[in-house]
């Protein structure tokens, strides 16, 4: 197995060498203002009254829900304002950052760095070799050492993920890294996206979070994380031949090898690119245009891992960097292209490439479909038609301003619609991350709480399939996971659930005056939204509970469990 | 790629109505367990107490069908794997064991022949999907859909098979999956439950405070709260209810069956329970994981693959011997995504292949048989001159236990896209 890998390896680097240098990095891309379009002028909204079920509704919605203090801050701001600051996050400052960069500095490596700290699997499980070799395997002690990290990294960066959705100040951003991330969906169990996924929402998705789509649709479609995920880096021109080089080593490898090399188109990332990150499924597209896109998009591809522990490549393979994007030019199909009526002339290589993700990100019908789910996220599960059409409006207008959009859907008179509120059910994510605001808990240095999620059913990183999790409730409320979310109530509330650190001394002091602690779990946890059966029952419950420590105890986690808690 | 909005939001409603019916009386006082009884009062009369249960087994990860279900006649089948072909009958040790002179059960599955003797086991060779990924995210997500090819189908085969039953009782435990999360073939708007223990299913808290912090959590959601999420409450703890009166934690199999040891022989136990418990479940679904042996596969009765197989066959040997006559109501389907190369690789191994093996094995099933056309394993009758030929639609075996064994008659809404027909089935029920 070793050897196949480091043949492997060697042969995915080989391939590379074929390659021109990518265009240009999707990072370094001068910024393109849009004077026109910010210059627009906006129809004047008036925002209702910051009551405090007001507020509650729009931090609801555009956060991981309410700290304490939250809602007064909003009213005492004023919803304009509030909302001004969301949408340009980087003037917001946010110490959290720089702490679980240190806490959770997995998450944020290199992902060539992470294939020499955590190798793959089968090359940790190696039985040892006879000491004195050159190519000497880690002992077994180094082989435990190496499974137990690798079963961390997809935590830590879980961990990373959930540390800044509860404690970022910038929580718009979050919320959309979460939507983005959710829109533009890999699987940290497929292949090298173990070694992506940080990376990927990190200077992909988090990036771009409230920019412009047509930067956010290139970064994702120049990372290998999603090159690999939907199988776009081994989609090749039929009849395409590797460099020499390449093939010198491939015709020294086993059968097994030879047979793995690709030998034609894959579709399934042009599919995905039309039906789910752009137009949508009714989008008005072809599956002739879907074979197009897979044509434009062949040679779209990564340099593999290289040798195992992230040694330098030598030779003629020098100077290529692992799990890095590379437009092999011999993989590409050279003829005429047909994309939604346009030509894409042949011989342009990655250029059109480049030309087809713009077109997607301007078309009207992406412009609807994204109107649409962001709709159906913020708004209500069915996505009002007022809402989408103001929305896609504000799309269009500027092509594709996602913090523009954002301001149109909080503008829109259907956001604010009685009927609307408190009747979207918190995802699991969405859950856990609103009853850490709630009650100041902080995530350990443990990925245990990447567990926790799993068990309510939203593992995340975890979705296989590439719609990502559904947005309507149906998904998250069945028997299992709503005793789940109780059980992780009454965890959160006694400081037991594993992988959370609770303090509630500063959110809800304790007291032995039971209607004044009523109506503090009240204010702090539900908004002061209760109902009066929740207010009755946690009365109730209490009552006999002369132990001030069981009394909060008991209260915090029936807060936390109530209906009123799992919607928002 | 089309989505059927419409029919989803209906199969939604109806579930909400029903559920909301059933929580109005639950509100006026009246005793779910009657509730229970009343619904299944309305069943046409002479109708079996136990009621049809379909216990789905999932091998994730690409059995290697052709080391499961030997093929010993075929001698290409030892000219392709010279370190891990199981031998030919009688070859000794870790020989197959002959079922009908072509093909052999591997010999760590032993446990299963009395099964096949006794006609109430029939496998089902070459079976897979059309489509031909060879990926195992992609195919384990078309077999649980049922839809190969589509990716965007919202809900699992077996939900929609609970949606179409016509009769059936109003109970939690319609659809149970024995793990943390539901798996994609239940997902959709039928009420289904994940169930990692039956034994700590609840409010998890000391046996002291249990009751109390269900009792508080059954009051905070029964207080005039509407929708889904009061409606599955009301479900989540009958269910705790009806679980706790059943008593699943003093169990002890009968009839001598000795489960192995393992998380699957362990949830085999569990689903004998729950069947047992007469809750009310009409498919149960567990997983079996461990099957994709790229490197040592192992050989004769040894090896990874002699080892995963020891514990799946002695867990469903032991689960029919649990269930004792409680099995003429019981079908067990085991699935996987696809096989594995006809040839072992460099790596005394072998990779991702097309067809595999399925097994049905319960009441009403027409036993002691292979079913499904034999394609043959010579390189022209290989799929991509590597692969055991699929010649058996999985939906054509799925169908045929959806309309045979479940009583239902719209096999196209369960495959949508897909005519089910009996002259494709391939045999293995009455």
């Amino acid at each position: 197995m070793r050897m196949m890998h480091l043949a492997w390896g060697l042969l995915v680097a080989a391939c590379a060498t074929g390659a021109r240098q990518a265009a240009r990095a999707p990072d370094s891309m001068p910024a393109t203002p849009e004077p026109a379009a910010m210059a627009a002028p906006r129809r004047p909204f008036t925002f209702p009254a910051a009551d405090s079920a007001t507020a509650l509704h729009l931090l609801n919605r555009l956060t991981f829900g309410p700290r304490p203090g939250d809602i007064a801050r909003v009213q005492r701001l004023g919803i304009q304002r509030w909302l001004d600051e969301q949408l340009d996050p980087a003037r917001i400052s946010d110490p959290v950052q720089g702490a679980v960069r240190e806490r959770y500095a997995e998450a944020f490596a290199p992902p060539a760095e992470l294939y020499a700290e955590y190798p793959p699997p089968n090359l940790a499980r190696r039985p040892p070799a006879p000491p004195g070799r050159p190519d000497a395997p880690p002992d077994s002690m180094q082989i435990a050492r190496f499974q137990q990290n690798g079963r961390r990294l997809g935590g830590a960066v879980v961990m990373a993920t959930l540390a800044r959705h509860a404690g970022s100040e910038r929580q718009l951003q979050e919320v959309m890294t979460d939507f983005w991330f959710n829109h533009f969906n890999v699987f940290i169990g497929k292949q090298a996206d173990r070694w992506l996924t940080g990376d990927y929402v990190e200077r992909a998705i988090r990036a771009h979070a409230l920019g412009r789509f047509e930067d956010l649709l290139k970064a994702v479609a120049h990372h290998p994380a999603m090159l690999v995920y939907l199988d776009n880096a081994q989609s090749v021109a039929p009849g395409s031949q590797p460099p020499a080089l390449a093939r010198r080593i491939l015709a020294r490898m086993p059968d097994e090898v030879q047979r793995r090399m690709p030998t034609g188109i894959n579709e399934n990332y042009g599919r995905e690119l039309l039906e789910l990150h752009t137009l949508g499924v009714d989008g008005g597209y072809t599956q002739q245009d879907v074979q197009n896109v897979a044509r434009i998009l062949t040679g779209w591809s990564t340099v593999g891992p290289g040798l195992p522990g992230g040694a330098p490549l030598g030779g003629r393979l020098a100077g290529r960097r692992p799990f890095t994007f590379e437009f092999h030019d011999w993989a590409h199909d050279r003829g005429e292209k047909f994309v939604l009526g346009q030509v894409f002339p042949a011989g342009h290589m990655q250029d059109e490439g480049e030309r087809l993700l713009t077109l997607l990100a301007l078309h009207p019908s992406t412009a609807r479909h994204i109107a649409h789910k962001l709709c159906e996220r913020f708004v209500a599960d069915e996505a009002p038609d007022g809402c989408v059409d103001h929305a896609t409006a504000a799309y269009l207008r500027t092509h594709g301003d996602i913090a523009a959009v954002l301001r149109a859907i909080v503008e829109s008179p259907d956001f604010w619609a009685g009927t609307v509120r408190r009747t979207k059910v918190k995802s699991p994510l969405e859950f856990v991350v609103s009853a850490m605001r709630s009650t100041g808990a902080t995530p350990d240095s443990t990925p245990r709480l990447a567990g926790v999620l799993q068990v309510l059913g939203q593992p995340l990183f975890q979705q296989q399939v590439p719609t990502g999790y559904p947005e309507t409730q149906e998904m998250w409320v069945n028997s299992g996971a709503l005793l789940g979310r109780m059980n992780v109530a009454m965890g959160i509330a006694s400081g037991r659930l594993p992988g959370l650190t609770v303090d509630l001394d500063p959110t809800v002091p304790l007291t032995t005056d039971k209607d004044a602690l009523v109506a503090r779990v009240n204010a702090t946890i539900l908004g002061g939204q209760a109902s009066p059966n929740t207010l009755r029952v946690i009365r109730q419950q209490i009552d006999d509970l002369a132990d001030p420590t069981m009394a909060r105890t008991m209260a915090v986690g029936l807060a936390l469990g109530s209906p009123e808690f799992q919607k928002q | 790629m089309a989505r059927c909005d419409c029919e989803q939001a209906d199969g939604i409603s109806r579930r909400v109505f029903v559920k909301a019916g059933a929580l109005g009386l639950v509100s006026l006082g009246l005793d779910p367990l009657f509730l229970g009884r009343a619904a299944y009062a309305l069943r046409a009369p002479g109708h079996k107490t136990g009621g049809k249960v379909l216990v789905c087994v999932f091998q994730r990860g690409a059995v290697d069908g052709l080391s499961m279900i030997v093929p010993h006649a075929e001698a290409a089948y030892y000219r392709g794997r010279g370190r891990i072909a199981i031998g030919r009958p009688g070859s000794g040790d870790g020989a197959a064991i002959d079922l009908d002179g072509h093909f052999g059960l591997h010999p760590r599955l032993a446990s299963l022949k009395p099964l096949w003797d006794a006609h109430s086991l029939a496998i089902v060779q070459a079976v897979g999907s059309p489509d031909t990924t060879r990926s195992h995210f992609d195919a384990q997500d078309y077999m649980e859909s049922g839809t190969p090819g589509v990716k965007s189908t919202r809900d699992g085969w077996l939900n929609r098979a609970l949606e179409h039953r016509a009769e059936h009782r109003a109970t939690p435990f319609r659809g149970v999956a024995f793990s943390q999360q539901l798996p994609r073939a239940l997902q959709g708007s039928a009420p289904t439950l994940a169930i990692p223990d039956l034994a700590a299913f609840g409010i998890r808290a000391p046996a002291g405070a249990r009751d109390r912090l269900t009792a508080a959590f059954e009051a905070l959601y029964g207080g005039g709260e509407t929708g889904i999420i009061a409606s599955t409450a009301a479900e989540s703890f009958e269910a705790v209810q009806l679980l706790k009166r059943a008593d699943p934690t003093r169990y002890a199999p009968e009839h001598a069956a000795q489960y192995p040891r393992g998380p699957f022989a362990r949830a085999m136990q569990q689903v004998a329970q729950l069947i047992k418990s007469d809750l009310g479940m009409e498919i149960a679904f567990v997983d079996v994981g461990g099957w994709d042996t790229h490197i040592n596969q192992g050989s004769g009765a040894q090896g990874q693959l002699a080892l995963r197989l020891d514990e799946f066959g002695g867990a469903l040997a032991a689960f029919n011997q649990d269930l004792g006559d409680r099995m003429a109501d019981v079908v067990v389907l085991t699935m996987s995504e696809f096989g594995r190369t006809v040839a072992e690789n460099g790596n005394s191994g072998t990779d991702h292949g097309h067809a595999t093996a399925m097994m049905v094995m319960g009441g009403g099933v027409r036993g002691g048989r292979v079913a499904g056309r034999w394609p043959g394993l010579e390189p022209d009758q290989l799929y991509e001159q590597r692969d055991l030929a699929v010649t058996t639609d999985f939906r054509d075996l799925f169908a045929e236990v959806a309309t045979r064994h479940l009583g239902i008659a719209q096999t196209d809404a369960v495959f949508p896209g897909y005519t089910a027909s009996p002259d494709r089935f391939p045999g293995v029920l009455e």
